[in-house]
């Protein structure tokens, strides 16, 4: 079919193509030839065959030289593909007719040839076959024409080398050949053939022999045999030609349904704690499956993607598991452990809520959350610059007044102290932020029972430890030595030591069970460092009290606290006239007030209620060393100057404030505003001329740089409450006043006048001046 | 909306050393503190997560709670992861977000998470 189909296309087949097909079906061809012969391997390739092909297609065009493919595009222009290779017939012909003559045996084989040639490119198997007659035939003529064919082939394969590159000018090139061809031949040129890894020898063994080989003659008998054979075949019993039928049976869809094929994609995240955590996990896999389960559920990293079963009844072995879908993190460990445990979430609320570290957190939280309201307050309070906040007024303020005032900050109070009089107040000596104030009526009427608030600067709305007592707590002190005790002195005479570490309620030790106990209230207590011990006297701190059974009171705690009287202040009537001492009634004077002497701890001042001060000895317990009188009233405090050793200040509900110095009976100066009754006062820690006093109904701050007959700052607080204990601040320059409401509020001492010191001669100057002025003005009394 | 994110590695030193750590003894000081923290000026709401991220205590409404919930959880998860790949022996305690309109604090720990909301503009 494809014979004639192709003989007609003969001519219209492009010739460009049929290098190609000729290339491929030459193959063969080119192969036999070399295998016989020594031939250029380099020119054993397409070059060859499309040498000896082109001498067939040159005769095929030599024969058909006008019918050729014209390709026309839609603007009627002629684009037909120009051959790449034209080859001049006329100049080729007599060469042609070279190689003809020679194969003139096989040429009755050739007319299939060509297209047998063109036909290669499908059915490969005629070809060989005929190609191999070719082949054999030329084989047969290799060793007579063996020159010839290889100076034609060479010819042959010369030519397109050159013609493939190039379409015009044949003849310059023919001529170029002729010569090359005259070289080639005087020269003997070796060939080896190898193969490459593209290029193979092709081993077909030849099924044709030569008459002259040794076993020509069994050939030649056995192909007259064959021949004997077909000849009998026509009408021999021995042959039936039989046909057979195969079925095509009809086709059948056979269909399988599966289960859906689900994805499922599994990540996991290995980070550094991860590996870290399963390292430390691996000793305990082998532990108890309950409290892993725990740990389980602690581990919050560590979760895979699987649902969580919420199962509150706890019965059914429900898995934990968490339903993050964030990361995944693999842990065999923790997987292992997951697998089995039954979960109960009813449990897991109360542990979690009852742990420790919850409600230190939350204690925690409540401080931050309390910190983002005050810590503008907290800012001012410490000295440090403020955040810039919403709030108006507060800039407003700071910027109106120049004049001294005091800035209210905040308030400690909370439901608990409201209505509670604030009775005594002391910082902490280890812990600058912690606050003890001690609450508790001073009058006779009104007693209920007392209570003990330690307050925290990080919380002003609810203290940190409550201490409740039996009585009203009058006086309060932190030790030094241990900072955690504090030292409740209370309405009924009652001591107590409580350690403010734990919120136990029971103080370390009471005094109820001395029998040497104050009968009377407790006014004042002080722990007191003798660094300066005493011979035979035991070093360390004591706690020292004033009572209003007019004792003052050493106690030891051993095993329980243990007194030992001091000093008995006895009744002005028995001191002054000592003649007229009647053993026999001995009336103490109740004691209000003590200090002692900042740089000699032996010394010590005691306020009584009868308006004197005493000037006592630790040393001696029986006299007295100096007695001032001129208060005609209860002295309420009595304080050293903390930054000039003589001078103290004492204040008294008859309405006066003196100052004196140790070595004059009679005070320096006298500081009254209105007819209030004093009820505290206090140096200040940073300035020496500056104190703070505390009356009826207002808080005053006298400066006595400026003016030693006004305060230099007087705030009033609001009617019906009175401000009860004053107190300030170690280190930043704020006070704290606790009124009779139940509220200790801190205020900040603004635009007071500053100074580079202490100010300590500024005091002895305005002292010294006082007293020369009292001298020129001759002996006078103090003023009032 | 801006957010500022403020990791806490350790807890404030100086109330440890001395004696100033408050400590609750029952579930009523608990709850009582609890009351305390929503009773301050300010505070929107208070959220107690447990370790898988499922609200135990809260004193918002459902839905609110629940989405802060869900994403508090992952966020805390991520931050500790962070802090944890730093040093696997260091671990978050605390965690606090600052937007425009509100502060988010969150108090972490294995077993649970403490949320609070507070606006601090009052």
């Amino acid at each position: 079919m494809s014979h004639t189909t192709v003989k007609q296309k003969r001519t219209a087949l492009k010739v460009a193509r049929s290098s190609k097909t000729l290339n491929v079906s030459s193959g063969v061809f080119r192969v036999n030839q070399s295998m016989t012969k020594t031939i250029n391997p380099s020119f054993s390739g397409k070059s060859f065959s499309s040498g000896s092909d082109s001498k067939v297609l040159d005769k095929s065009l030599a024969q058909t030289p006008k019918h050729t493919v014209q390709v026309f595009d839609e603007h009627g222009q002629d684009i037909t593909p120009h051959p790449l290779y034209n080859p001049d017939p006329g100049v080729l012909q007599p060469k042609q007719g070279k190689i003809f003559p020679a194969h003139e045996m096989s040429w009755t084989t050739m007319t299939d040839f060509p297209s047998v040639a063109f036909q290669t490119t499908n059915a490969s198997f005629t070809g060989p076959f005929t190609r191999s007659f070719f082949g054999s035939a030329s084989a047969s003529r290799t060793s007579q024409t063996a020159e010839s064919v290889t100076d034609e082939t060479k010819d042959f394969i010369v030519k397109p080398d050159l013609s493939s590159s190039l379409t015009d000018v044949q003849t310059r090139r023919e001529k170029v050949k002729e010569q090359v061809r005259e070289d080639i031949m005087d020269r003997v040129v070796d060939c080896y053939l190898t193969e490459t890894e593209t290029i193979w020898l092709l081993d077909i063994p030849a099924v044709s022999v030569s008459v002259d080989s040794e076993d020509a003659e069994a050939v030649k008998e056995r192909n007259n045999a064959y021949t004997e054979l077909c000849k009998n075949r026509q009408g021999n019993d021995k042959y039936v030609e039989r046909s057979m039928q195969t079925f095509n049976d009809a086709p059948k869809t056979k269909e399988v349904q599966s289960d859906s094929i689900t994805m499922v994609d599994k990540a996991v995240m290995s980070t550094t704690w991860d590996m870290y955590d399963s390292f430390c996990n691996k000793s305990d896999v082998s532990e108890n499956t309950v409290v892993s389960a725990e740990g389980n559920k602690a581990t919050v990293p560590d979760s895979s993607s699987m649902s969580h079963l919420l199962n509150p009844s706890g019965t059914d072995q429900s898995m934990s598991v968490f339903s993050t879908t964030s990361t995944v993190s693999g842990s065999s460990t923790h997987l292992e452990k997951m697998t089995v445990l039954p979960v109960e979430e009813e449990p897991d609320l109360e542990l979690i809520l009852q742990s420790d570290k919850f409600k230190q957190d939350l204690a925690m939280m409540e401080r931050v959350v309390l910190a983002n309201i005050f810590q503008p307050k907290l800012a001012a309070y410490r000295q440090l610059p403020v955040i810039e906040g919403d709030e108006e007024s507060w800039t407003e303020q700071t910027k109106n007044s120049l004049s001294p005032f005091l800035e209210h900050l905040w308030a400690f109070k909370c439901e608990l102290t409201m209505g509670r009089n604030v009775s005594s107040m002391t910082w902490n000596k280890k812990n600058p932020d912690l606050l003890a104030v001690g609450y508790g009526q001073h009058e006779f009427k009104d007693q209920k029972p007392g209570l003990v608030c330690c307050w925290s600067l990080k919380n002003p709305t609810w203290p940190d430890r409550i201490f409740h007592c039996e009585s009203g707590v009058t006086a309060l002190d932190f030790s030094s030595c241990n900072a955690n005790q504090l030292a409740v002195g209370m309405y009924d005479g009652t001591i107590a030591i409580y350690n403010v570490q734990t919120a136990e309620q029971t103080p370390i030790t009471d005094s109820s069970d001395c029998a040497n106990m104050h009968t009377c209230p407790v006014w004042q207590l002080r722990w007191v460092d003798h660094d300066t011990g005493l011979a035979g006297e035991e070093k360390g701190e004591m706690l020292i009290s004033v009572s209003g059974d007019g004792r003052i009171s050493k106690w030891i705690h051993y095993k329980g606290l243990e007194c030992v009287d001091l000093m008995k202040l006895k009744s002005p009537n028995v001191t002054i006239n000592r003649q007229q001492w009647n053993p026999k009634i001995l009336s103490l004077a109740p004691g209000l007030c003590f200090d002692f002497h900042p740089n000699d701890s032996k010394i010590y001042l005691a306020g009584t209620e009868e308006g004197q001060i005493h000037k006592c000895s630790y040393s001696y317990n029986e006299q007295f060393l100096e007695t001032y009188e001129a208060h005609t009233g209860p002295v309420y405090k009595v304080a050293w100057s903390p930054f000039c050793p003589d001078v103290f200040l004492s204040c008294s509900s008859d309405w006066t404030i003196y100052l004196w110095r140790q070595d004059l009976p009679k005070p320096v100066l006298g500081f009254s505003s209105g007819q209030k009754v004093v009820f505290d006062i206090m140096w200040s820690p940073h300035c020496a001329t500056i104190f703070g006093v505390v009356r009826e109904g207002k808080v005053e701050i006298w400066d006595l740089r400026v003016s030693s007959l006004d305060p230099t700052i007087v705030s009033l607080t609001s009617t019906g409450v009175n401000p009860t204990v004053l107190l300030f601040t170690p280190e930043t320059d704020c006070v704290l006043v606790g009124d009779s409401e139940g509220h200790v509020t801190v205020y900040k001492l603004k635009n007071l006048p500053a100074g580079g010191s202490t100010q300590v001669e500024t005091l002895e100057d305005v002292i010294w001046s006082t007293l020369s002025s009292q001298h020129t003005l001759g002996k006078t009394d103090g003023s009032a | 909306m801006l957010i500022v994110l403020q990791l806490y590695f350790s807890f404030h030193s100086n109330d440890r050393q001395t004696e100033e750590a408050p400590v609750l003894s029952d579930m009523a000081e608990v709850e009582d503190t609890l009351k305390r923290i929503q009773g301050i000026n300010g505070v929107i709401g208070t959220i107690v997560v447990n370790a898988e991220g499922i609200p135990i205590k809260t004193t918002l409404d459902n839905s609110t709670t629940v989405q802060y919930a869900g994403l508090l959880h992952q966020l805390t998860m991520k931050a500790r992861s962070t802090v944890r790949d730093i040093d696997p022996q260091n671990d978050l305690t605390f965690l606090r977000i600052r937007s425009k309109k509100h502060e988010i604090m969150v108090s972490t720990d294995k077993e649970y998470l403490l949320i609070v909301i507070q606006n601090p503009a009052e």
